[in-house]
């Protein structure tokens, strides 16, 4: 029987082509890349990029697979486990523009990994190592973010190999791993961190951090060099997407860090929290379509210090998820008004926390532990975990965690979920995984 | 019949829906102030076209440009598909306007799904769309016949399970379309989050400056 697909969708062909000057992004669940296919429903991978311990395990980094479908064997347990020999200060990731691969980097001796997720989603492979990244960029060090773009990876850089201070860039790869260019950023704003866009805007949002000079240091050391500590970001910048360029430098004291841009079309304004200065910072649009920068809450007692770390907002842009690293805790803000967030719950999650990840339908929220290796355990507790809550818009309960140390694995930080589903073809029904 | 009949309301929908723009929400870059460089590069093929004959895929040269997009007819994902098809439709409709543009650029379709999606079911594609410009609609043999097409332009495609009871399979792809230049180098590659016709037409004028003598 022919398809009859396209006669079902004139309806609204029509609509589409009127938009087509303007089309809205698919967002993905909800802090990736808008050109990534959707993870709709129930995850049925977490895959953790973990740092190794000296004396725990293989001492190694590695990529950890945690089944997180309950209806499939290797729920809420590891499933798999791929070492890459040595520590590299394993950060962060992300996954390609088709999700067939992931790409994740070390801050230390800036090596990326580049895994295949695609051909048994539950025991992904180490693919490719790219181990010439300073050489390629032209000095920059500290590969952090790695944002999809379509057909290449967007990644946003920490430091460089001339002074190891926070001046960096910008750096774009192919997916054959091959180097596209190097974007450095404005002298006005040299940090950074996060990258993040909004197609509809043409706009790229950049935050800022430090250097590998202090994110290398123990933090104990750090804190009490008042020159050291001058030397973090205060600044984002928005940028013209489409050509790269710079367009506007935003004041943000205390080192403002993940960004979260609102998902609906309509909502042009993003997220993000200042690390030093416990503050939460909404980026909004004006009439004019510039930006401006507002401190819209306090992130716990900012005389504590509470150090906010990752956020995560709800795809509905209604609740954004506030992890702080010395406390342990996750704040839950109302940010349904953006300008006047509201805490609606907050829970300690451990005696140290950073990452946090949810489904694109919010009911399942998953966090990490780790920060930097030299920063871990600053408040006594090095504990290392993943936990895993249902969220029903009141309260987080848990699901299941993992001891990383008990299990051998060592420090887990940034997740990205899989779904057999992406992969399945004809004949070959999803390979099935323990 | 039932595809023919999909074609000719696809016709209706596509041409009589008014061209008229939405307010942007940003100001386009001006043609020739950014950089667009080389992110892979891609090889001439030979493929089946609409009129049952093969034929190749780019036709580049110096100064020509080749815009291609890999879809299927069975698509059933309103934002993929049809939408390129939309944004396809306005950019050879400017193509056509350009007097520095027009002849130059070539739009290719070729569609993943040769087992459903011949050259016939092209062609009245094609007669669908109506273009005003060089707009090649290709098929293949079959899917082996693809595969290196796919797998040169980092092009996923995964065939899904057949939907039970419906008798059909569906073909999961992320939507995107390729800007290739003269030699064969992938110069853009576009999202169906940032799929734009003027987006697209100030990507080829920034190209074409790089051939002016002016520049």
């Amino acid at each position: 029987m022919m398809s009859t697909s396209f006669a079902r969708l004139v309806p609204s062909l029509g609509l589409l082509f009127l938009l087509s000057g303007a089309l809205p992004a698919r967002a993905d669940e909800t802090c990736q890349s808008p050109y990534l296919p959707r993870l709709v429903g129930q995850e049925d991978f977490v895959y953790i990029w973990t740092l190794g311990i000296e004396g725990v395990g293989d001492g190694s980094d590695k990529l950890v697979t945690v089944g997180a479908n309950p209806k499939h064997e290797g729920y809420g347990k590891v499933v798999s486990s791929v070492s890459v020999g040595g520590r590299h200060e394993a950060h962060h990731g992300g996954p390609t523009d088709d999700r067939r691969h992931l790409w994740v980097g070390g801050l230390d001796d800036s090596r990326i990994f580049v895994f295949d997720v695609a051909s048994d989603p539950a025991r992904p492979k180490l693919a490719r190592t790219l181990s010439d990244f300073p050489q390629k960029t032209g000095g920059v060090v500290g590969p952090h973010g790695f944002y999809a773009l379509p057909g290449r990876m967007l990644i946003s850089a920490l430091s460089n190999s001339k002074d190891g201070g926070g001046r960096t860039a910008l750096v774009e790869y192919n997916h054959d791993g091959e180097f596209i260019r190097t974007i450095w950023m404005p002298d006005d704003a040299p940090y950074g961190y996060d990258a993040r866009i909004k197609p509809e805007l043409n706009r790229m949002l950049t935050s800022s951090f430090t250097g590998k000079n202090n994110y290398m240091r123990k933090l104990s050391e750090l804190l009490g060099d008042a020159e050291a500590m001058k030397n973090f970001g205060s600044t984002m910048v928005v940028w013209d997407y489409h050509a790269r360029k710079p367009l506007q430098v935003l004041k943000v004291p205390g080192a403002p860090l993940e960004i979260r841009w609102a998902l609906e079309p309509e909502h042009h304004y993003a997220f993000t929290a200042a690390a030093l200065t416990s503050k939460l910072i909404g980026v909004f649009r004006k009439p004019d379509g510039s930006f401006e920068a507002v401190e819209i809450a306090d992130i716990g007692d900012p005389s504590k210090t509470p150090l906010p770390v990752d956020i995560s907002l709800s795809s509905d842009d209604k609740y954004l998820f506030v992890d702080s690293f010395m406390d342990g805790m996750v704040r839950v803000f109302d940010v349904s008004q953006p300008r006047a967030p509201k805490v609606v719950y907050e829970k300690k999650i451990g005696p140290q926390v950073n990452m946090v990840s949810q489904s694109w339908d919010g009911k399942r929220l998953y966090f990490t532990t780790s920060l930097l290796a030299n920063w871990d355990g600053i408040g006594g507790d090095d504990a290392q975990f993943l936990k895993a809550f249902d969220w029903d818009g009141k309260q987080l309960a848990p699901r299941f965690e993992i001891d990383f140390r008990k299990e051998q694995l060592g420090r887990p930080h940034i997740m990205n979920f899989g779904q057999k589903g992406l992969y399945k073809t004809q004949g070959q029904p999803g390979g099935e995984a323990g | 019949m039932i595809r023919r009949a999909a074609f000719a309301l696809l016709t209706t929908a596509l041409l009589g829906a008014s061209p008229g723009e939405p307010e942007p929400l940003y100001e386009l870059p001006a043609a020739g102030s950014y950089a667009l460089p080389p992110i892979d590069r891609v090889s001439e093929h030979v493929l089946l076209g609409s009129d049952g004959r093969e034929a190749p895929l780019l036709g580049l040269g110096p100064g020509r440009f080749a815009i291609v997009t890999f879809i299927f007819l069975g698509c059933h994902d309103a934002a993929g598909c049809p939408l390129l098809l939309a944004s396809l439709q306005q950019t050879d409709r400017r193509l056509a306007a350009s007097p520095e543009l027009r002849g130059r650029v070539r739009l290719v379709t070729v569609s993943f799904d040769p087992s459903r999606d011949g050259p016939a079911e092209m062609a009245g594609l094609r007669r669908a769309l109506a273009p005003r410009g060089d707009w090649q609609f290709f098929t293949s043999r079959d899917e082996a016949a693809l595969r290196p097409v796919l797998e040169d332009f980092g092009q996923d495609a995964v065939r899904e399970l057949a939907r039970e009871g419906s008798g059909e399979s569906a073909l999961r792809h992320v939507a995107k379309v390729f800007l290739v230049d003269g030699e064969g180098r992938i110069r853009n590659v576009y999202g169906s989050g940032f799929l734009d016709a003027s987006l697209l037409m100030r990507d080829l004028e920034t190209l074409l400056g790089e051939h002016s003598p002016a520049r």
